[in-house]
């Protein structure tokens, strides 16, 4: 009864937010910005509203409060902004373009070209990309444009080189195809190296965590049926008024991880609230200000806006493991994130937050004040939001092979115990380079390889336990041969002996194995 | 100001209580801010607070006793035009010296930094710098 009353109420939702269940509050978006502008309009901030509705129940908060406003400060990637540059003497139909040295994307008509947040400049690499060039354009900022065509009889020019500020460009909008995620995983790190990922640096041994969006504070979880948030609300977008559009890409309502697609004029906007960014060893990024206001209509609504950092749980999760679907450690609060450390495996690591907590509360705020000084009025919805929309992986027509498809599974292998005049036998009988260490048990406790052996003869050492390396970087039978191609790149290594999860030997890969994969795939 | 010290001890040193003795003797709190022991011997990074005079005499205490010292002499700026306050340095810091307010801002607490450069490329908009001088 319960499920079925739920999606009942999903139906309707998705179709405009129909009353469904008769609520004891009722107020229209017309009344509320009536009041706004009459100037009494009770607006509080999202954390605020916590403690009202913990302490008068949702229907009292309902009546008294008009508005709840909320923030967000966060990395947001799939942001970017449509330019139009206007036309030259003599015109051109703008084939490639970049603006400081970062190519937009102009595959749309002549003079328009769409800038990428995380697209790289060519010369400087990971310190510049399309988010600095976008903040670059809000300070106005002089930003060197060039672009080069084929010519055509009526766009006969081929090259273009101009310097422009967004007050030469005829619009310049920020247009972002995925905005504030409702809530994200937490992130750690279970390998015994730091990794680099969009989650921030994780350093090795599950020693710190990442974690990025407000919780409380955050905008769609405030009203996560969409009862009041849709197509054409009205929003804080980048310290400016912009708009939500449609529903974002990879919105996932039923996970809790819906988005947001949103618009607004970059012209207005404010450098304080949108910043480019690298993350180091990963790419460039925007950080987007963001706030949305929720007009308290009903004691649903009241009650979702009263929704607590202790109530919001999200995924710990392990990015150490470079797949699709991460290993969960465990489920940690808003609560616990925020307080600065969280437990991982037995102990207390220090957390970061990635998105500015500071920033929220204060992008909060400043709606607040909007919306009090009657600069700001609430927008009606036209269209609601899939509340049922799931976000499916990409169809791949052929499973990315894992190292348990291409590793040797005979091993020649030797013992802490045997000699190395035994050992150098075996290399000298044989061609390669890695002679594997294992236990009695087949599990594996180090590695020789062909110059540890011709270093040690003549040192008078004369067991592979006194020469053997006990640090060995090895792989999973699971593990993807890219991520495996990677290890053999940053660690400059040759070969890895692949691992059952009891640490026993399985089989060997080698750099050989994968040039001939690599080869069979360029064909 | 706070000065730090880098002291190094061979192999042997390690197992005299030297840097207690020095404590004792002067009566200055030497702040321990990391220690690395080997089995090639050891690294201690003092934190001193004290005037200069006191300073100096607590390194030649140091030197008297066979330890190699170096006063390390930098500095860390945290630009806070630039910072945002997004936290991404603080759970990478190894000493606290980077750390969240109770209002989120973040705060450079520079007597407890041992320059390890760890939070310098993490921060998404370089608002931290490490001068050497
Ligand atoms: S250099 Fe940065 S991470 Fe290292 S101790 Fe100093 S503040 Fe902390
Ligand atoms: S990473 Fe940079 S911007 Fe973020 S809190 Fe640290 S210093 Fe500030």
């Amino acid at each position: 009864m319960e499920k079925y009353k739920y999606q009942y109420l999903q139906h309707f939702f998705k179709f405009g937010g129909i009353e469904l269940t008769k609520t004891k509050v009722n107020k229209s978006i017309a009344e509320i910005n009536d009041r706004i502008k009459r100037g009494d309009a009770v607006v509080v901030t999202a954390e605020e509203m916590v403690e009202i509705v913990r302490e008068r129940g949702e229907v009292e908060a309902a009546k008294e409060v008009d508005i709840v406003t909320t923030g967000t400060f966060g990395a947001m990637c799939s942001s970017g902004a449509w330019l139009n540059f206007g036309h030259a003497d003599p015109p051109i139909k703008m084939q490639r373009v970049w603006l400081n040295d970062v190519e937009a994307y102009s595959g749309v008509a002549a003079v328009d070209a769409y800038i990428g947040a995380t697209q790289l400049s060519e010369t400087r690499d990971f310190e510049y990309g399309g988010g600095h060039v976008i903040e670059d354009l809000v300070r106005g900022k002089e930003i060197k444009v060039k672009a080069i065509a084929y010519g055509t009889d009526c766009y006969p020019r081929k090259e273009l080189e101009t310097i422009v500020t967004k007050d030469d460009l005829n619009q310049a909008v920020l247009c972002n195809p995925r905005s504030a995620y409702q809530r994200y995983v937490a992130a750690t790190n279970s390998r015994d190296e730091t990794i680099y990922t969009y989650m921030g640096t994780l350093l090795p041994n599950y020693s710190n965590v990442t974690y990025s969006g407000s919780g409380a504070l955050s905008p769609l979880h405030n009203d996560p049926n969409y009862e009041t948030i849709g197509v054409g609300t009205r929003i804080f977008l980048g310290g400016a008024q912009g708009y939500i559009f449609w529903e974002g890409t990879q919105h996932a309502p039923t996970k809790a991880m819906g988005t947001i697609m949103t618009i607004g004029n970059l012209k207005e906007m404010d450098a304080r609230y949108i910043r480019g960014a690298t993350i180091e060893g990963y790419g460039t990024s925007l950080y987007v200000g963001l706030g949305i206001p929720i007009p308290i209509i009903n004691e649903r609504v009241a009650k979702t806006t009263g929704i607590s950092d202790e109530e919001i749980r999200v995924d710990l999760t392990d990015y150490g493991v470079p797949r699709r679907e991460r290993p969960i450690l465990k489920e940690v609060t808003y609560a616990e994130l925020k307080s600065g450390r969280v437990e991982v495996e037995g102990k207390e690591v220090p957390v970061s937050p990635l998105s500015s907590l500071k920033q929220a509360r204060e992008i909060a705020g400043i709606l607040k004040n909007w919306i009090e000084d009657k600069k700001f009025f609430l927008a009606q919805t036209v269209e609601g939001l899939s509340t049922d929309q799931v976000f499916k992986p990409i169809k791949q027509i052929a499973a990315a092979p894992v190292a348990k498809d291409l590793m040797t599974r005979e091993v020649v292998t030797a013992r802490p115990s045997d000699s190395i005049t035994s050992a150098a036998k075996i290399f000298a009988k044989r061609n390669f380079d890695h002679l594997p260490i294992v236990d009695e048990k087949g599990k594996l406790v180090g590695i020789v390889t062909s110059w540890n052996i011709a270093v040690a003869v003549g040192t008078g050492k004369r067991k592979l336990s006194e020469i053997l390396t006990s640090k060995v970087i090895v792989a999973s039978e699971d593990e993807p041969i890219d991520a495996i191609a990677r290890k053999f790149e940053t660690h400059r290594i040759s070969g890895v002996p692949v691992v059952g999860t009891g640490g026993e030997l399985r089989g060997i890969l080698t750099s050989e194995d994968l040039s001939k994969l690599i080869g069979r795939r360029r064909r | 100001m706070t000065k730090k010290v880098l002291l190094k001890y061979s192999a042997e040193k390690t197992k005299e209580p030297i840097l207690a003795s020095i404590i004792k003797e002067t009566g200055t709190l030497l702040n321990i801010l990391h220690a690395e022991v080997s089995a090639e011997g050891g690294e201690i990074l003092l934190a001193i607070d004290a005037p200069d005079a006191e300073v100096n005499q607590i390194i030649k205490l140091f030197e008297q006793r066979g330890i190699e010292t170096k006063e390390l002499k930098r500095a860390i700026q945290l630009d806070e035009e630039k910072c945002f306050d997004c936290g991404a340095c603080i759970s990478l810091c190894p000493t606290g010296a980077l750390r969240l307010t109770d209002d989120y801002s973040v705060e450079l607490d520079e007597d407890k930094c041992i320059y390890c450069e760890i939070c310098v490329p993490s921060c998404p908009v370089r608002a931290l710098k490490i001068s050497k001088f």
